[in-house]
């Protein structure tokens, strides 16, 4: 059976600098892969890549079996929701309506079921009562929850996370963590760019391992964390305080 | 102090009659710059090479020559080419050609001010680069740019008297024409400066009022 997304030999350079090298991976309907890797490695922009933020020089991105363009960017990217590191609310909308307006503008969906998809949403990620709430009156951890929110209401097949937690304080990290872990076991698909060993462990599928522009290794959580094959992937689990001491 | 009261209240009926023609020019050469303005920001900050080099040499070229110039231009000089407008009307063009550059500018500032992030959650929704700025950067700019277009309104309210140079019958013309009459050029010109502090006082206290009302929850501005 063809894999839901396939991403295929993505080449990217920012000027002289070639940021991806040729790096390939894919996703089967309702898999969790977290990328990892030093910072510097590219995976961000692969994450930019997959969605065409930022447009890879060469390579595929195939969402079941439909290659990802220019000329169909906008309605794939409707199924290829990205979770930003630092939100990216509409700052003037409250949360609700950051989550009506993409359903009202590109769905043409009426006010009324806008609203009720929307407010379906919040409570799926625990914030009800905050959707009045300007991005400005929520905490970072809140703010989250709620571009979670907006990214599933366009109900995407797959969702594309750039270190959703890496802008949070540290006690704000487990409530999107735990949105997370439960979007993962209601089978959705999910790409996560993140240095969450814990949210690794628990939902992930496979461990993807990227270094200098390269994936490195893929691995199953469990054993990426504990017999990680190549030297990088160890000196990067000391590193973050997971490595076990030679 | 008696005698300036009641010169006023002699004389304010006969300058407010002309307050329609100065309210009147003022309003719509606002809109005009306010329309031209917004084009003209949109061609410099998303225009192809062409566009955005006639929307910066239209504001390079409005920006730098003086009104009173503009108008001459537009009121004495375009009927030599076969365009003949009237004092009000070219009072209004000028005017509002002149604000057009300086809004523009306003906007495009206000719009490079929205964080970018903005502009990318929108497209990565699948919104289009219009939709996006239609819908997500223009609202933040226009509120971000409401202090600045209040100032913007101000001067061009002041600015509505360089029409009595070419005999627009504004409250300055007027004024002047009763200083030629009683020859109390102190009392008249005092008055006049007491009408214009009160409009522009009551225009900044309404935009003051659209701009509170406008602020988004939460955000300090």
């Amino acid at each position: 059976m063809a894999k839901l997304l396939e991403v295929e030999d993505i080449r990217k350079s920012f000027g002289s600098t070639e940021v991806l090298k040729g790096v390939s991976l894919s996703l089967d309907r309702g898999e969790t892969k977290v990328i990892m890797g030093s910072s510097g490695t590219g995976k961000s922009t692969l994450l930019r890549c997959v969605n065409r933020l930022d447009p890879a020089d060469s390579g595929h991105v195939r969402l079941d079996g439909e290659e990802v363009t220019d000329a169909n960017v906008n309605r794939m990217r409707q199924r290829i929701a990205f979770v930003f590191q630092d939100f990216n609310l509409f700052l003037h909308l409250s949360a609700r309506d950051n989550i009506t307006i993409g359903l009202r503008k590109l769905r043409k969906m009426s006010k009324a079921d806008a609203r009720q998809r929307a407010d379906r949403e919040l409570d799926r990620v625990g914030l009800s009562d905050r959707a009045d709430n300007y991005p400005s009156q929520l905490s970072g951890g809140q703010q989250q929850r709620v571009s979670i929110a907006r990214a599933l209401a366009m109900d995407p097949d797959v969702l594309l996370f750039d270190e959703p937690t890496s802008a949070l304080d540290p006690e704000l990290t487990g409530e999107v963590v735990s949105v997370m872990q439960s979007l993962a076991r209601d089978g959705m698909t999910m790409l996560v760019v993140s240095h969450e060993v814990g949210f690794a462990r628990r939902a992930a599928d496979a461990v993807i391992f990227m270094d200098g522009g390269h994936v490195l290794e893929e691995a199953p959580p469990k054993e990426f964390f504990s017999a990680p094959k190549h030297d990088r992937a160890r000196q990067f689990l000391t590193a973050i305080g997971e490595g076990e001491a030679a | 102090m008696t005698d300036f009261l009641s010169f006023a209240v002699e004389y304010l009926p006969e300058i407010l009659a002309a307050l329609p023609v100065t309210l009147g020019l003022w309003v719509l050469a606002m809109i005009l710059g306010f329309t031209l303005g917004l084009l003209l920001a949109t061609g410099r900050l998303y225009g192809n090479r062409v566009v955005y080099g006639l929307s910066t040499a239209y504001v390079e070229i409005f920006r730098g020559t003086p009104m009173l110039v503009q108008m001459f231009f537009i009121y004495l000089g375009l009927p030599e080419i076969g365009i003949v407008l009237d004092p009000f009307l070219a009072a209004f063009v000028a005017i509002g050609m002149n604000s057009a550059a300086y809004q523009a500018e306003y906007f495009r500032g206000a719009v490079r001010s929205v964080p970018p992030g903005q502009m990318m959650a929108a497209r990565a929704i699948g919104m289009t680069r219009m939709e996006g700025f239609r819908s997500i950067v223009l609202p933040q700019a226009m509120r971000r740019v409401i202090p600045q277009w209040t100032n913007e309104a101000i001067l061009e309210l002041k600015y509505t008297s360089i029409a009595y140079a070419i005999g627009v019958s504004e409250i300055t013309a007027r004024a002047e024409k009763i200083g030629n009459t009683t020859f109390q050029f102190f009392d008249v010109f005092l008055l006049l400066a007491v009408i214009y502090v009160i409009l522009t006082g009551i225009v900044a206290q309404v935009l003051q009022i659209v701009e509170s009302r406008t602020a988004i929850p939460g955000v300090n501005r």
